[in-house]
């Protein structure tokens, strides 16, 4: 269990990227949702250990993270939203030397464990290749490997799907699936809500620093069941439906805007059919009401 | 057509300005320069010799030693190294050359706008000089106030010889797309320059001489006047002025110069350049301001392929991670030995221990030379002076690049989120590089057996033992743990640089003029002879030695900013 209380961060120019983050985790993945700049990487830093709270605190079992950092980065998989690489080691070469600083010294031990995880991350067939030569999907499957290093019991990947194609997305779900058990609490931090209905049992969703709600995702969408509401808009009656309802998106559709709307158990009128609610439609219920 | 360079020019000219005032470099190179015109206005030998400080002989004597001494031809490569390498480093080129920017505009206001930060820097010497004109003190000779001859010999000596250089220097940085070449060129520029004077330029007739010197030296040499031996009421008259093939001499530089940003301007290509050593890092995600909502979750599971289930069934195998007290010895070994691979594929740093080892041999005792002690004594004792003047060099630039890797790569968050002590990631620089230097120093005393072997002397090996393991060996830990904590310190390789080059530069110049006391000459530079090597003094400076490198690496762990507990 990862309990976090009371976080709250602000860097020396003035931004205040945590106000009092509170959350509970328990084992399993847990989404981390928000725009850019909500704080999200912030709050993955420091539970990461990269990053000094200004007050709050972390504990896993009992443990402070925030005091007993060397503790804290025995039992871390880490998956960095910015990182690179070292470009003139080979893909083999780098997980060797990040297994050795995990503390796997046991040499066979340590071998077998990296081919298997360039196996299982595909890229056994370029595991003498110059990281230098790789490309941004190839480096992303190591970082997810180097992450998976020495059975971590908290995984932290921060925007771990951005920039990969939608097979090594799906690949990347099954991999966190499967490496999500009973002893090991995953932090999936995103901006893309389709991450966190296909993986997570438990959300949170952080903006400006603060945690407006957390839940699991199926009990978000349930919240807005026989609640949200497909229509079509003429342009110039817009402005005034605006005002009068909780629109949540809007695509222009043969001239006219096609709007899907939150209105609890009102029709706004009768060309407006039900729609299924998603997850999306939550998320933006909820900054409209914080708005 | 032509509106539209001109704008894209002065944009592009403006922004490194911009760029540039927001380093520190320039600022500390002003005050250097500056601080190092007083200096030489206080101290120099025309206060002594009665020259007037504002004097055309003077002045162009301060000149033509400003434009070769205090590293100007380093620094000169240090500004004009990367300007366009910068842009590709930090990822901007995609953001710049998507936009209807001609490829003449871009290099020329690149290489002109950190030119003009460049000759800004070295004027601040000239200005100096300039208004020191009006604060003489008792018993130094001023002429009535001067102002052409500052501008115009500035120009000539100064601006003109640094233009031809700045554009080999950005030549070679643009078209490699590395800006270690252009430090190796830099590093390379005092040997190659003495040496091309000595053994092509001496044996020319005067005219070529003059023609082609690219530093524009023999264009005064040759006018026939000896200082010493003139008086200083001739020198103080006397009007330096360029004959023809002077003139000619600084307009083939200006030449050179345009031929080579011609070649660049021609050469330079946006596209991505094909090896492994060109390292960006990774930018995955793209700055959305609010959360993606392409299309519903569901529609997710629907894609019509299948991830290979064969693949996705490998398990991990189990391990057994060693904690406690073996944990750091084995973490260290394995940080020095990645640290050893990365410093391997610096391609650079091969090519100037190349050049250490060949001047190492250049600089080897001559024949004619008479041991005091004997001719193991000779060859340790002048194989130690060389290799620590040129170490140094080496030491700075490598551990700076070494320390700050890992920021710069942006695999910092990989290395730091491991159960791995500062000191474990700190120790493992400093070994790694104490170790190759003393691995270079190896090399070089080999070679000064050997050529002392084959010039037919008795070798006795406990000689080099003394030299090197107490001299040469305390100086390689204290420099390489003092660079360490000042890079700590500054977060900053490149402030790390010019700090260490300063404090260089003046604790030479301190040793120069007789200040040489041990507490501040751990290097023992010119303060030791053989016989003082196994003197109790000898040990208690070693001993101070020591104690100052574990300091240092304390300090360095202090500040180091990751935080372990």
């Amino acid at each position: 269990m990862l309990s976090i209380k009371d976080l709250t961060k602000t860097y020396s120019s003035g931004v205040q990227a945590l106000r009092g983050v509170s959350l509970e985790l328990s084992p399993g993945v847990f989404g981390l949702l928000g725009p850019n700049g909500s704080g999200k990487t912030t709050l993955m830093k420091i539970v990461a250990t990269l990053l000094e709270p200004d007050s709050g605190t972390i504990e896993m079992n009992g443990a402070d993270l925030i005091k007993r950092k060397d503790h804290t980065r025995e039992m871390l998989g880490y998956l960095p939203q910015d990182f690179g690489l070292y470009p003139t080691l080979t893909a083999w070469q780098m997980l060797d030397y990040l297994a050795k600083l995990k503390g796997v010294n046991r040499k066979k031990e340590r071998h077998s464990l990296v081919d298997a995880l360039l196996e299982r991350v595909n890229l056994a067939s370029e595991r003498s290749q110059r990281l230098g030569e790789f490309s941004g999907g190839m480096r992303q499957r190591l970082g997810i490997a180097q992450a998976l290093i020495g059975e971590p019991q908290l995984i932290i990947v921060d925007e771990p799907t951005a920039g990969l194609d939608p097979e090594e997305r799906l690949r990347f779900h099954n991999l966190l699936s499967e490496t999500a058990n009973e002893n090991t609490v995953v932090i999936l931090s995103t901006h893309i809500v389709s991450d966190v209905s296909n993986l997570c049992s438990r959300m949170a969703i952080i903006r400006k620093g603060k945690i407006l709600a957390a839940c699991s995702p199926r009990q978000a969408v349930e919240e807005l069941k026989e609640s949200v509401w497909e229509g079509t808009v003429p342009r110039d009656r817009l402005p005034a439906f605006k005002s009068e309802f909780n629109v949540i998106s809007l695509r222009t559709f043969d001239g006219d805007a096609r709007v899907r709307v939150i209105s609890k158990g009102q029709r706004p009128n009768v060309e407006f059919t039900q729609a299924t609610a998603v997850l999306e439609d939550y998320y933006f219920d909820l900054v409209n009401r914080q708005n | 057509m032509k509106h539209s360079f001109y704008t894209s020019f002065a944009a592009v000219f403006t922004n490194e300005v911009l760029l540039s005032t927001k380093r520190v470099a320039p600022y500390v190179l002003i005050v250097l320069f500056a601080a190092n015109k007083v200096l030489w206005w206080a101290k120099g030998p025309a206060v002594g010799l009665g020259w007037a400080t504002n004097s055309d002989f003077n002045i162009t004597r301060d000149y033509t030693g400003f434009c070769f001494l205090l590293g100007l031809p380093i620094f000169t490569g240090i500004i004009m190294g990367d300007p366009i390498v910068r842009d590709f480093r930090l990822g901007v080129d995609p953001l710049i050359f998507s936009k209807p920017l001609g490829r003449a505009a871009y290099v020329l206001g690149k290489f002109f706008g950190n030119f003009f930060v460049l000759v800004c820097c070295q004027s601040a010497f000239a200005i100096t000089a300039f208004l020191l004109q009006w604060v003489p003190f008792s018993g130094m000779v001023v002429l009535p106030v001067r102002v052409v001859p500052f501008a115009k010999h500035f120009f000539l000596i100064v601006v003109i010889s640094h233009l031809m250089l700045a554009a080999v220097y950005f030549a070679a940085g643009t078209l490699t797309r590395n800006a270690k070449v252009v430090y190796v060129l830099a590093a390379a520029f005092y040997p190659v320059y003495i040496a091309f004077e000595l053994f092509v330029m001496k044996p020319l007739p005067v005219v070529f001489r003059i023609l082609l010197d690219p530093l524009g030296f023999n264009t005064h040499r040759e006018q026939a006047i000896n200082p010493w031996q003139q008086s200083a009421e001739f020198l103080n008259q006397y009007v330096v002025t360029y004959d023809v093939s002077s003139y000619v001499n600084r307009t083939s530089m200006v030449l050179i110069a345009g031929v080579l940003l011609l070649i660049v301007c021609r050469r330079f290509s946006i596209a991505p350049l094909n090896e492994a050593g060109h390292f960006t890092g990774l930018k995955l995600s793209s700055g959305t301001e609010r959360i993606a909502y392409a299309a519903p979750s569901v529609e997710f599971l629907d894609l019509p392929f299948e991830a290979s289930l064969e693949r996705d069934r490998i398990t991990l195998p189990k391990v057994t991670s060693t904690r406690g007290r073996p944990a750091p010895f084995s973490k260290i070994l394995a940080a020095l030995g990645t640290e050893f691979r990365l410093l391997r594929a610096e391609r650079s740093l091969l090519v100037l221990i190349s050049l250490v080892i060949l001047l190492s041999i250049v600089n080897l005792p001559p024949h004619s030379m008479v041991p005091e002690v004997s001719y193991s004594v000779m060859f340790a004792t002048n194989t130690a002076n060389t290799v620590l003047v040129l170490v140094i060099g080496l030491i700075v630039f490598y551990t700076g690049e070494t320390i700050h890797r890992e920021r710069e790569l942006k695999v910092e968050p990989l290395v730091w989120s491991t159960p791995v002590s500062n000191s474990v990631l700190l120790l493992s620089k400093y070994f790694a590089m104490v170790s190759l230097i003393l691995v270079l120093v190896a090399v070089v005393s080999l070679i000064a057996i050997v050529a002392q072997l084959l010039r037919g002397h008795a070798l006795d090996f406990s000689a080099y033992m003394a030299v090197h393991g107490i001299v040469l060996v305390p100086g390689i830990l204290f420099i390489t743990a003092l660079v360490v904590a000042l890079n700590v310190l500054l977060r900053n390789k490149y402030a790390a640089y010019v700090v260490a080059v300063g404090v260089g530069a003046g604790l030479v110049y301190l040793y120069n003029t007789g200040h040489t006391n041990w507490l501040y000459n751990p290097l023992l530079y010119r303060i030791w002879t053989y016989p003082d090597l196994t003197t109790r003094p000898m040990l208690i400076n070693r001993l101070y030695c020591l104690g100052l490198c574990v300091a240092c690496l304390a300090v360095a762990h202090l500040f180091f900013p990751r935080k372990t507990r």
